[in-house]
């Protein structure tokens, strides 16, 4: 079959059962799921349509000669006539290798939207720091998105309902708002660190850690215990009542030592080794960034399952 | 194009096996297609020392397809769970098929293992096209007051992109010849500097509208504009009036300029609609053309 320069082949989308060969000349193709820049060219020797004549799928690309051209159709029953004589292994063959290939492009799919977040939080909490606000409007942010890491705007898009499904943000239309200025940063930091250092970042908490932070959190909420600057202070006695309720009771000078240690919460008086579970009077800590430590600890181990 | 010449053909090896008889072994080099007709077989992984089953084959499976085409090593060992029947093809069984296949068919084969080749090959990949944009793109967003450790700035670049590291040295290079950021050494490390981040981003524009193959908005600017954005650079961004009214101002300070002018400048953004017809200048806007005036021949890498 001819083709004549200008003329078009097929659309994007339309019912085929075919496979296309390229005998001479060149075609253009293009897809909506393109960008306007993109297209792949078909030249002498180049097949079109290899899922349309295996599983009748439609067309993938809207094609163009762009010169005058020779194709040849390939028929899905002249597929059949040839599987006839073939072993049964062959058509195993053929519907693996189809199969295969299907998942190796959802896979890739799948790949680049988890290789985009790294991108994606860079970007957001960049401009959040130098805007002040707590809002990028979705154009932009895909754009950029576009420049920094090729990441297509639909990518982009589905990369951010994730993120709204873990309540990280919301997509108000045109704008992407932060649900928590701290978050994008905070987590950013925590996958860079994993990723450099192989190893887990001091932020992401062991469960105890976590749940003795959490007993602080409702202490104070519970209890009504007013906030002075960022700190807050809890008395030990309303601490460790809540422990019975938030941990089961199995608050120990062992569970709480890591936090004291490391200075996420502090006891009065000073914490030492010799430190004992009834020695202690009260204990102090960073409210709000504690509050943005267990956002940070609920969001880090659904990222991995909601990503893949 | 139907290749029939009919050429002999290897018949595929049938055999019974044993329960616990090994079929395939991931030490031998052999590549094969395995095809279990009658029994059970298992894939097992024992890269680690221990045994781990991965997957149960049942009548009418296959395995082996991937090691055959796309070169893909058979990471399992398989073995018969039960006495089983299978067919094997070596490679040479295979090919002797492949020459009674119409062109067309064997193509078809072929183009589906070379994509899937492609697509596990791309995820290893930077999606990344062009390196100096998505770079620029970077730094856009440094602060210009912070020295950088070379070293970490790649690497974190890196992980972003996945562009390699070798690349990215390269690009660095690309900026600091045209004078967009500084290296300096101290004691064994070097430190980056962006010398200004507003000339980055603008640098990343022109390379994006380079390769979308669109007119870079500055490049759309003709003396008489240039000389209207100079001139905005003097007066307050509060300053509000309506178009005829910028229009009649501009004229009356010997800055030449009509309808089609300030459209091309409104388009651009250089003026921003407020309430009531009124007009006033975004003087970021302004500043980010008259920098990329400035600095036209630093991004045509002509310094």
């Amino acid at each position: 079959m001819l083709v004549k320069e200008g003329e078009y082949l097929f659309l994007e989308g339309d019912k085929a059962s075919s496979l296309v060969i390229v005998k001479s000349g060149m075609l253009v193709g293009t897809s909506k799921q393109f960008r306007k820049s993109k297209f792949q060219n078909f030249g002498p020797g180049s097949l079109i349509g290899e899922f349309s004549i295996l599983e009748s799928r439609p067309r993938e690309y809207t094609v163009r000669a762009a010169e005058n051209s020779e194709v040849l159709f390939i028929e899905q029953k002249d597929l059949m006539r040839e599987l006839e004589h073939k072993p049964g292994w062959f058509r195993s063959t053929l519907s693996f290798l189809a199969s295969h290939c299907h998942t190796a492009e959802e896979n890739s799919r799948k790949m680049r939207i988890v290789q985009a977040l790294p991108a994606l939080l860079f970007l957001f909490k960049n401009h959040l720091d130098v805007s002040g606000s707590d809002n990028i409007t979705l154009a932009l942010l895909q754009q950029k998105m576009l420049v920094l890491d090729n990441v297509d705007y639909a990518d982009t898009e589905k990369l951010l309902q994730i993120l709204e499904g873990l309540e990280m943000l919301r997509i108000e239309g045109d704008l992407v708002r932060v649900s928590n200025l701290q978050i994008v940063p905070m987590l950013y930091d925590a996958l860079q660190f994993r990723a450099l250092n192989k190893q887990v970042s001091p932020d992401i908490l062991p469960i105890t850690d976590q749940l003795v932070l959490t007993t602080f959190v409702k202490a104070v909420r519970e209890n009504g215990i007013s906030i002075r600057g960022t700190r807050t202070t809890v008395s030990a006695d309303l601490f460790i009542a809540q422990a019975k309720k938030t941990m089961f009771g199995s608050l120990t000078m062992r569970t709480l030592a890591p936090l004291l240690q490391n200075g996420m919460l502090e006891a009065e008086p000073a914490y030492s080794e010799a430190t004992t579970l009834e020695a202690i009077e009260s204990i102090s800590g960073d409210f709000e960034h504690i509050l943005d430590l267990l956002e940070l600890n609920r969001i880090f181990p659904l990222l991995d399952k909601k990503l893949v | 194009m139907n290749g029939n010449s009919r050429q002999q053909v290897i018949p595929p090896t049938r055999s019974r096996v044993k329960a616990g008889f090994v079929v395939y072994s991931p030490e031998s080099d052999t590549r094969e297609l395995i095809i279990l007709d009658k029994g059970e077989l298992v894939a097992v992984d024992k890269s680690n020392g221990d045994r781990e089953i991965k997957f149960k084959m049942h009548p009418g499976d296959i395995v082996g397809v991937a090691s055959l085409f796309e070169r893909e090593p058979l990471r399992y060992t398989i073995e018969a769970s039960e006495d089983s029947e299978v067919t094997i093809l070596s490679e040479e069984c295979l090919e002797s098929e492949l020459k009674n296949i119409p062109v067309w068919l064997l193509a078809t084969l072929r183009s589906l293992s070379v994509r899937t080749r492609e697509l596990k090959q791309g995820a290893k990949r930077t999606p990344v096209e062009n390196s100096l944009k998505s770079l620029a793109e970077y730094c856009a967003h440094l602060d210009s007051n912070i020295k950088y450790p070379l070293e970490e700035f790649i690497r974190e670049f890196n992980w972003l992109t996945r562009i390699p590291a070798a690349t990215i040295k390269g690009d660095v290079k690309a900026l600091l010849r045209r004078n967009f950021i500084g290296l300096t050494k101290d004691g064994e490390d070097l430190y980056l500097q962006v010398h200004n981040a507003t000339l980055m981003q603008i640098y990343s524009d022109y390379l994006h509208a380079q390769d979308e193959g669109t007119l870079w908005s500055p490049l759309r600017l003709n003396l008489a504009q240039k000389r209207i954005l100079v001139h905005l650079t003097t007066l307050d961004d509060h300053v509000q009036m309506e178009a005829p009214e910028w229009i009649a101002y501009l004229t009356r300070k010997g800055l030449a300029i009509d309808v089609s002018q300030w459209i091309t400048l409104e388009d651009l953004g250089c003026f921003v609609a407020g309430e009531e017809n009124k007009y006033h200048i975004d003087q970021a806007k302004v500043e980010y053309y008259l920098t990329a005036i400035r600095y036209d021949s630093n991004l045509r890498g002509a310094v």
